[in-house]
């Protein structure tokens, strides 16, 4: 069955406040895996797949999170509507960008999109009579549903698991299709690509686009969820880490960016003990872990699982 | 002579990189469903005739006309839509899908949902992956390659590799099938079984263009042949004719030598 | 207006000097590796923070200043050996992200270290501003660009008029052709990083009197240095100088004419322009493939 390994992690999701009720590990940490989860995913769509690179990710994930906060706080707009803003904001701005910018590569693609997540992150600091400034906007009310209003840390783990869910699912639609394998090809081959009539142009934006709304997505139950935004959440190191999930992932694997999101959110959380050395000992770890699997952490474990299975079978014979 | 009878016109067409004249006023015509094999020494301009009708860039000057419809100025994608596929010179499969997926986007073209019907799975685009699948299973058999379908595209031998870039092109259910010297690589065996496959696809109805440097092959299979020689026409007529021009033989031959018709 | 126009240009020069040394550093290591190193930032802030901690511990200047150098190439040349080398051949994403976790260890070690105060080197000659026509300049400015202009001329004639230097322009170009010629790419690789670390170690140390060093100075900076390297065309050392004063002076022009709150965004701003329009840089090699 084409989705086995969906339900299968669908109902571990599931079952995870059940089997650990009362956890603060499981709902809080839960929660800020899975919007992790969401921003790797739809990363994964435009590096995975369609083979470009973005540093700064995080520029979209503040634009749904910032458009949410203010339209709240300052607009008293209902939460539905302005994650709707948001997400237009993030998807049109995404639209424009992407045409200039898609014709580039490498080191060049990697430089124009650190350089407009900058540019996003010094508006959210410097444009304080919108944004409140590096001290950002407090006070944002919680996000109502259709008449249920999300409030408790278990709620939260709820919602933010069924927005993951879907997420992942809508991911595995277009990656097994036309459009997925057409993304697939620009990546293989441009040329080829286009001799068999992918618009690479479009695709590229479209792909662009689509990771751009799944961030703002994320960004808007973000900024319900915290109760507060401010642009440290939004800046380059996070663009990174969120470049480091899908990495560490595989690549092109919509579950190995899932898995990267989830054990990067966990090593943070347990880096917090290190207390000073969490820096040197992150770094640390990102060079080794891109030394020694730059494939990703579960093709390069996968792999060396194969191969001690190998060496033992051969032993016995 | 009435246009539409030929599918391709291609007429005064020019290319110039920079000063070097890749092209320099190439005029012929292809009817439909035969092999027309176009061959000339190195840099005679045959894999830049390739790229310009394929729209990767502009002529300097010329027209290219594909049943009816002026191509020059549209970019690859749109020439795609019009009927026309090609494999390359410097292979270009996607190695990083199987040969089954390769094949299928080959059909790119011929399906039509867009991205929000594919990302909610809506019954069309299931429908749609099925007909696919089995489209591309026809060219993978015209081809001779339905027992490595599930196989990467890059695990299998370069003989077979060039074989699933035809396969790729085919499933497009192209009017015309350009091939970019498919048989460079090959050992004998393969060539063989390349020109059955050529003939193959011409019995399906499909023109094709083919750029060669494999005298023996171009000869038994081809229908017509166009010379170039420095991006100008040298001769153009049957194999038999061509082979005894003498000024084929004196630019390209190097001497009278009689290939198998 | 134009005194003002003026006093921004010698702001602008005298940062586009440091933003060039540092562009010069990625430039030469993308060179002999194909790779961006995002920590060349960290060099800059390793130079000026080992030679502040020299000159507390009693050195006199000048050798402080040297052995402050002479660390961070040594730190460059580790990175290389432990770090680079072992990567070889991992994709561009993998190894961007390799050198910035590099950058992140080497701030992790700053903060141990240094802590999160802020620390400067007194100026070298005084600090009484000088006056250039209705402009004022900080002497100090004037060993930061001095010493940039002799940095860069020793550079340029090392890679155009020596064999070695010639070698390591090669291996950009084409390094299997280079190894078959018998160059030595991996010494290439290494002197590559030592000098790259070597010019930035000198480039902290040169503007530390004027800014503040802290563990966190090199990233900005290293941003920087990689824009102006885009910028001038990646692999391009001297394209990569012009970059680097181009931004510095663009930089220096927005911040006072338009908002200083906003400098940073305004200099990214330029670098997406130039790349709008010259997606390979001002003077990059413009690459063609083959079909």
């Amino acid at each position: 069955m084409r989705l086995a390994g969906f339900y299968l992690f669908a109902a571990g999701v599931a079952l995870l406040p059940v089997l650990f009720p009362d956890n603060y590990f499981v709902t809080v940490v839960g929660a800020s895996a899975g919007l992790h989860v969401i921003l790797a995913v739809g990363l994964n769509l435009l590096m995975g797949y369609a083979g470009q690179i973005s540093l700064g990710h995080a520029a979209f994930f503040g634009m749904g999170a910032y458009a949410s906060a203010i339209l709240t706080t300052r607009f008293a707009w209902p939460g539905l509507l302005a994650m709707a803003a948001g997400l237009l904001v993030a998807g049109v701005i995404a639209w424009l960008f992407a045409r200039p910018i898609l014709r580039l590569r490498g080191h060049y693609l990697a430089m124009a999109t650190l350089g407009f997540g900058i540019i996003i992150h010094v508006i959210m600091v410097q444009a304080m009579q919108w944004t409140g400034g590096p001290d950002g906007l407090a006070g944002i009310p919680p996000l109502n549903l259709l008449g249920w209003t999300i409030e408790g840390d278990e709620q939260w783990y709820g919602v933010i698991a069924a927005a993951m869910l879907l997420t992942i699912w809508l991911s595995l639609n277009i990656v097994d299709s036309r459009m997925g394998r057409a993304l697939r090809a620009v990546r293989g081959s441009e040329f080829a690509a286009q001799m068999m009539g992918v618009d690479t142009a479009r695709a590229k934006t479209q792909v662009f686009v689509v990771s751009a709304l799944f961030a703002a997505f994320a960004g808007s139950l973000f900024a319900h969820q915290q109760a507060f935004v401010s642009p440290d959440s939004f800046n380059l190191m996070v663009s990174v880490e969120l470049v480091t999930m899908v990495v560490l992932g595989g690549m092109a694997s919509t579950f190995g960016a899932a898995c990267g999101a989830i054990a990067l959110t966990l090593l943070h959380q347990g880096l917090v003990v290190f207390e000073d050395y969490e820096m040197l000992i992150h770094g640390g770890l990102l060079m080794v872990v891109m030394i020694f699997l730059p494939q990703g952490l579960f093709v390069g474990l996968s792999q060396g699982a194969r191969r001690g299975w190998a060496n033992l079978r051969s032993r016995a014979a | 002579m009435n246009r539409t009878l030929h599918l391709l016109t291609v007429e005064g067409l020019e290319q110039s990189f920079g000063g070097v004249m890749a092209l320099a006023g190439v005029s012929f015509q292809t009817p439909e469903s035969l092999i027309y094999a176009i061959i000339g020494p190195n840099g005679a301009g045959k894999t830049t005739l390739f790229n310009v009708l394929c729209g990767f860039y502009p002529p300097t000057a010329g027209s290219l006309c594909f049943n009816g419809q002026e191509l020059r100025g549209l970019p690859p994608h749109r020439i795609a839509a019009l009927g026309i596929a090609r494999t390359f010179q410097n292979l270009q499969l996607f190695f990083n899908m199987t040969v089954l997926e390769n094949v299928m986007v080959g059909g790119h073209l011929r399906a039509r949902t867009g991205l929000l019907a594919t990302a909610l799975r809506l019954p069309r685009v299931r429908r749609e992956e099925q007909q696919l699948r089995e489209w591309a299973r026809e060219a993978l058999e015209l081809c001779e390659l339905a027992d490595r379908a599930e196989y990467p595209a890059g695990a299998l031998p370069y003989g077979l590799m060039k074989r699933v870039e035809i396969a790729r092109a085919l499933a497009a259910k192209p009017r015309l099938l350009l091939l970019d010297e498919p048989a460079a690589g090959l050992n004998d065996t393969e060539t063989m079984a390349l020109r059955d496959l050529i003939q193959r696809i011409r019995a399906t109805g499909i023109t094709v263009l083919l750029v060669e440097h494999h005298m023996p092959l171009v000869m038994s299979v081809s229908d017509r042949l166009l010379v170039l020689d420095y991006g100008s026409v040298l001769a153009e007529g049957t194999p038999a004719d061509i082979q005894v021009d003498p000024r084929v033989i004196a630019a390209y031959l190097g001497g009278a030598v009689q290939y198998a018709v | 207006m134009p005194e003002q126009l003026f006093q921004f240009l010698v702001t602008g020069v005298t940062v586009g000097s440091l933003y060039a040394l540092v562009g010069l550093g990625f430039a030469l290591i993308y060179n002999a590796s194909d790779v961006v190193n995002f920590a060349q930032g960290e060099f800059v802030m390793l130079g000026a923070m080992t030679a502040i901690s020299l000159l507390a511990a009693g050195w006199p200047l000048v050798l402080a200043a040297i052995a402050a150098t002479l660390l961070t190439v040594l730190v460059g040349l580790l990175l290389e050996r432990f770090a680079i080398e072992p990567a070889w051949g991992a994709s561009v994403v993998a190894t961007i992200i390799m050198t910035i976790g590099a950058a992140i260890f080497l701030r992790g070690v700053a903060l141990l270290l240094w802590g999160k105060d802020f620390h400067a080197l007194p100026p070298f000659s005084g600090d009484t501003p000088l006056h250039l026509g209705s402009a004022t300049l900080l002497p100090q400015s004037l060993w930061v660009l001095g010493g940039a202009v002799l940095l860069v001329t020793l550079v340029h004639a090392f890679l155009n008029r020596t064999l070695m230097g010639k070698a390591l322009l090669a291996c950009s170009f084409n390094r299997a052709a280079a190894q078959l010629v018998g160059i030595n790419v991996k010494v290439m690789l290494r002197l590559a990083y030592g000098l790259s670390a070597g010019l930035g170690a000198i480039a902290g140390i040169l503007i530390a009197p004027i800014t503040f060093s802290s563990y966190e100075a090199g990233i900005m900076l290293g941003l920087k240095g990689f824009s102006a390297a885009i910028v001038g065309g990646i692999g391009n050392p001297m394209g990569a100088v012009a970059g680097g004063l181009l931004l510095g002076v663009l930089e220096a022009l927005g911040a006072g004419l338009i908002s200083s709150g906003y400098k940073d965004a305004i200099a990214f701003l330029f670098v997406l322009m130039v790349l709008f329009f010259e997606p390979t840089g001002l003077f990059g090699h413009k690459v063609a493939e083959r079909v």
